[in-house]
């Protein structure tokens, strides 16, 4: 009984948004952190990355109730009723393929400044303040 | 029942996320990122995506990590 | 000045994260009054019935937002062109000889790699996949045969070929449905919803997916082939 009450507490629809609202905003502060605190330029690029992920998921997860389910017909499914938002979902596709082209793009900006001056550290990267 | 899956599996990838960043050594740090990138794939799943796992596992745990390790080659970094 | 980056101290991370664990407590209690508004799917979802297609993000992607699955290969093209430009150096002369476990087993497992792509980019409109999930798929197999053998390389000539094939064909086919429904990337294809869950349904959705599965598995296995075979030693 008492299994079976906690199960439907957090099955309703406010405490799994705001559960993905703290989580999501969690992960991205934690990449945010890495960001600002580390050194090697790949170090960063992952830590957008995962800015990335966190933004993602706060898309999804927002838009998801427990009574709806994927917006595919088959397996018994005739017609599309009670079904999830299919706008989100194409966006978040767009996104996390764009994402990944830039972000190779990025990484080949950095071999290739690796190879003419042999410097991955970021701070000796910034050409300004040097004597 | 999907409500507690939702908080225990990004109480995982908070923590791998963060272990990801903290790491030293950059294919260790590579590696825990396929790791958020796997519960990201878990927690699309639960939320009823099915495309967007796909694209995700796809892409995030599959080409983007090997895409950081092979620049690691280049960069002469892996230890 | 200096202009040298700061790392904080562990502390304010610390202070950080706990006040964000404070903010999940008080996020809970005090979203529990507020209502859902109304979803803009629905509509689009009753409308996605009619084009006899089963599987409603695809035909999001392909028909209902088209335009935009262009504007997402051309940044592709775009990305897949600076690496090429950057990396496009010399080729790497001395061949390593790879692991006899990787060399036996990529053996065995590129077709059924290959296979398993073909499929994800066919059957996009009537189960979850499509054309990029296909195409990168695809990409990924050929990084594998290019780890394992070091005397592979991708035919550039075949490559660049279907490249271009594919993304002149996608804006032909919109052409073509603007010259016969008055509508860029119209449906001209017999789509019935008698057909749906069958392969040959829904019109040109299915076409169209197909092409973008080819341009992105093409450009996918260039950039994996230039950031691999890049000589280490200038």
């Amino acid at each position: 009984m008492m299994i079976e009450s906690l199960f439907d507490y957090f099955n309703q629809g406010y405490v799994i948004q705001s559960l993905v609202d703290t989580g999501s905003m969690i992960l991205f502060f934690i990449g945010f952190f890495g960001l600002l605190t580390q050194r090697h330029i790949i170090k960063i690029f992952m830590s957008i990355s995962v800015m990335e992920i966190a933004v993602f998921l706060f898309f999804i997860g927002n838009i998801f109730d427990v009574k709806f389910t994927a917006p595919i017909l088959g397996d018994g499914h005739d017609a599309f009723v009670s079904m999830n938002d299919p706008i989100p979902h194409a966006m978040i596709l767009t996104a996390i393929v764009i994402g990944m082209a830039v972000f190779a793009l990025g990484v080949s900006f950095a071999i290739e400044y690796y190879k003419l001056t042999g410097k991955t550290n970021i701070n000796d990267i910034s050409e300004m303040g040097e004597r | 029942m999907t409500g507690l899956i939702v908080m225990f599996t990004f109480i995982a990838v908070i923590l791998v996320a963060f272990m990801s960043i903290v790491q030293r050594s950059l294919p260790d740090a590579i590696i825990l990122f396929m790791g958020v990138g796997l519960g990201a794939v878990v927690l699309f799943f639960v939320f009823q995506a099915p495309d967007v796992a796909l694209t995700e596992a796809v892409i995030g745990a599959g080409i983007s990590a090997l895409i950081f390790l092979m620049a690691l080659k280049h960069l002469g970094e892996e230890r | 000045m200096n202009f040298k980056r700061d790392i904080p101290s562990r502390t304010y991370s610390g202070f950080a994260l706990s006040a964000l664990f404070i903010l999940t407590i008080f996020n809970i209690l005090l979203e529990s009054g507020v209502s859902k508004t109304q979803r803009a799917g629905d509509a689009l979802l009753a409308l996605s019935g009619k084009e006899g297609v089963a599987n409603a993000v695809t035909s999001v992607v392909v028909y209902f937002r088209g335009f935009d699955t262009l504007g997402e290969i051309a940044v592709l093209f775009i990305a897949a062109l600076g690496i090429g430009l950057m990396l496009h150096g010399d080729r790497r002369t001395e061949h390593e000889e790879s692991n006899y476990i990787l060399q036996k087993a990529s053996k065995l497992l590129f077709p059924m790699i290959m296979l398993f792509g073909v499929y994800v980019m066919v059957y996009g409109h009537l189960s979850p996949g499509g054309g990029f999930q296909g195409g990168v798929i695809i990409a990924s197999g050929i990084l594998l045969l290019l780890i394992s053998d070091g005397s592979f390389e991708v035919p550039h000539a075949v490559i660049s070929v279907l490249e271009t094939f594919a993304g002149i064909s996608y804006v032909l086919i919109g052409l073509i449905g603007l010259l016969v429904l008055d509508k860029f990337l119209g449906n001209f294809l017999p789509n019935d919803v008698a057909q749906m869950g069958r392969l040959f349904s829904g019109g040109i959705i299915p076409l169209v997916y197909i092409v973008v599965g080819i341009k992105v598995g093409s450009e996918m296995s260039m950039i994996v082939q230039n950031l691999i075979q890049r000589s280490d030693d200038d």
